[in-house]
């Protein structure tokens, strides 16, 4: 391996920084006749302790603010939610009658309503995508939308296969669907694909951050956009609590059904505050883009009654 | 553990930091030195692992010049760590000496 391919171990930030002082260092110890073997694996090492370092600084800085926590939340919430949902629709098909379709009805339309929150941050950033991709954006973004794809094609082959193998075992007869509920390899695969499918979500969320950084978005969609990160957390509380609901009446479970009740009052508490939040920040972004950037709202509400 | 993160004789960033006493250096004149004082031969990747750490708590700071030989000098509070590691391990060292019945001089 070229010195210079050394540097690929550590990651791109630092490289940017350090990468030249390195490099430098490793052409000195290498033309001073230095063990070669023993010197690239301690750059090799020093770059992976480097990463190390990063992500977790990167980890602490996410947990750090409430709205990072709770963004991380979410995004390990709707992991084990997406994970968790083909399981029992193979283990119990849902009846067409009484709170199991009512509940199932919600169900669906709480994932398609996070479905489509989700598709119209997509969409509203579009053109701009495309005017970034156009000017020779892509290699910017590559690395980290291949990882993200990378993730998602591990955690659906994990989905794909824990669903076929419930739906097969409860085929074949040897197993029940209450008996699979309990069964401890089946509550193994539910949380490893869980987990596969929130590191997927969650490089998803960082690739799409990332690439916001680059466009060029109108004041209009960037309000936009500040109002729909605000839904789609809220969105996948709903799912997780109304296929919560579901469950505790498909497999009658009082527990159940306590646990999602709490968590559907939280998020219909936490709701309207956070989308308020974002509905005022992304007022001020057009007013202040408009010229007529205002310090304090409440100022300009009494300006507008006064004027009125 | 000590506030500034400095804990051992052979720690890198202690070894750094007392290279950087003496005045200003790159990598490799930090290696070297290094080397000859302490007998320790740092490598590429645990040196700039510690000098980004030193850099990141404020404790050493980079001088203008050749991004490829950016030689690197001590702050205020890096000379105040050291002097705060050093006279921890003076302590340790005292009362060892002190135990074992040896010179103190």
């Amino acid at each position: 391996m070229k010195p210079a391919n050394l540097l690929r171990w550590y990651p791109r930030a630092w490289r940017d920084r350090y990468g030249g002082e390195l490099l430098a260092l490793i052409q000195d110890d290498l033309s001073e006749g230095r063990p070669t073997l023993r010197l690239r694996l301690g750059v090799i090492w020093g770059g992976l302790r480097e990463r190390g370092h990063q992500a977790r600084h990167a980890v602490r800085l996410a947990l750090k603010t409430r709205t990072g926590s709770y963004k991380w939340f979410s995004i390990l919430w709707a992991g084990l939610v997406c994970a968790s949902v083909p399981g029992p629709l193979t283990a119990s098909p849902p009846a067409a009658r009484g709170w199991q379709a009512v509940t199932l009805a919600a169900l669906l339309a709480a994932i398609a309503l996070t479905g489509a929150a989700v598709s119209a941050a997509g969409l509203t950033a579009l053109p701009a995508l495309v005017r970034f991709l156009r000017a020779g954006g892509w290699p910017m973004i590559r690395r980290r939308v291949w990882w993200s794809a990378g993730a998602t094609v591990v955690a659906g082959g994990g989905m794909t296969g824990l669903a076929g193998l419930a739906g097969l075992a409860l085929a074949s007869g040897p197993v029940s669907p209450a008996q699979l509920d309990v069964s401890l390899a089946y509550l193994v695969g539910l949380l490893m694909t869980g987990l596969a499918t929130a590191v997927a979500i969650g490089l998803w969320a960082t690739t799409a951050a990332a690439t916001a950084r680059y466009l060029t978005l109108a004041p209009r969609v960037r309000a936009a956009q500040l109002v729909l990160s605000a839904v789609i957390p809220t969105a996948v509380m709903a799912v997780a609590a109304t296929l919560a609901i579901w469950w505790s009446t498909a497999q009658p479970s009082f527990t159940l059904l306590v646990i999602a009740l709490v968590n559907l009052t939280l998020a219909s508490v936490a709701a309207p505050v956070r989308i308020g939040q974002a509905v005022r920040r992304g007022r001020r972004l057009r007013l202040a883009a408009s010229g007529a950037a205002i310090i304090n709202p409440s100022a300009q509400r009494a300006h507008g009654r006064h004027r009125a | 553990m000590s506030p500034s993160g400095l804990r051992r004789p052979n720690d890198p960033p202690l070894l750094i930091l007392v290279s950087l006493a003496e005045g200003p250096k790159h990598g490799h004149a930090l290696a070297k030195d290094i080397e000859d004082f302490a007998g320790v031969r740092l490598g590429p990747g645990a040196l700039y692992g510690a000098i980004t750490r030193l850099v990141e708590r404020g404790l050493i700071e980079p001088l203008g010049g050749d991004d490829r030989r950016r030689p690197y000098r001590i702050t205020p509070p890096g000379s105040a760590a050291l002097a705060e590691a050093l006279a921890d391990m003076r302590r340790v060292t005292r009362a060892g000496q002190a135990r074992l019945g040896l010179d103190l001089a």
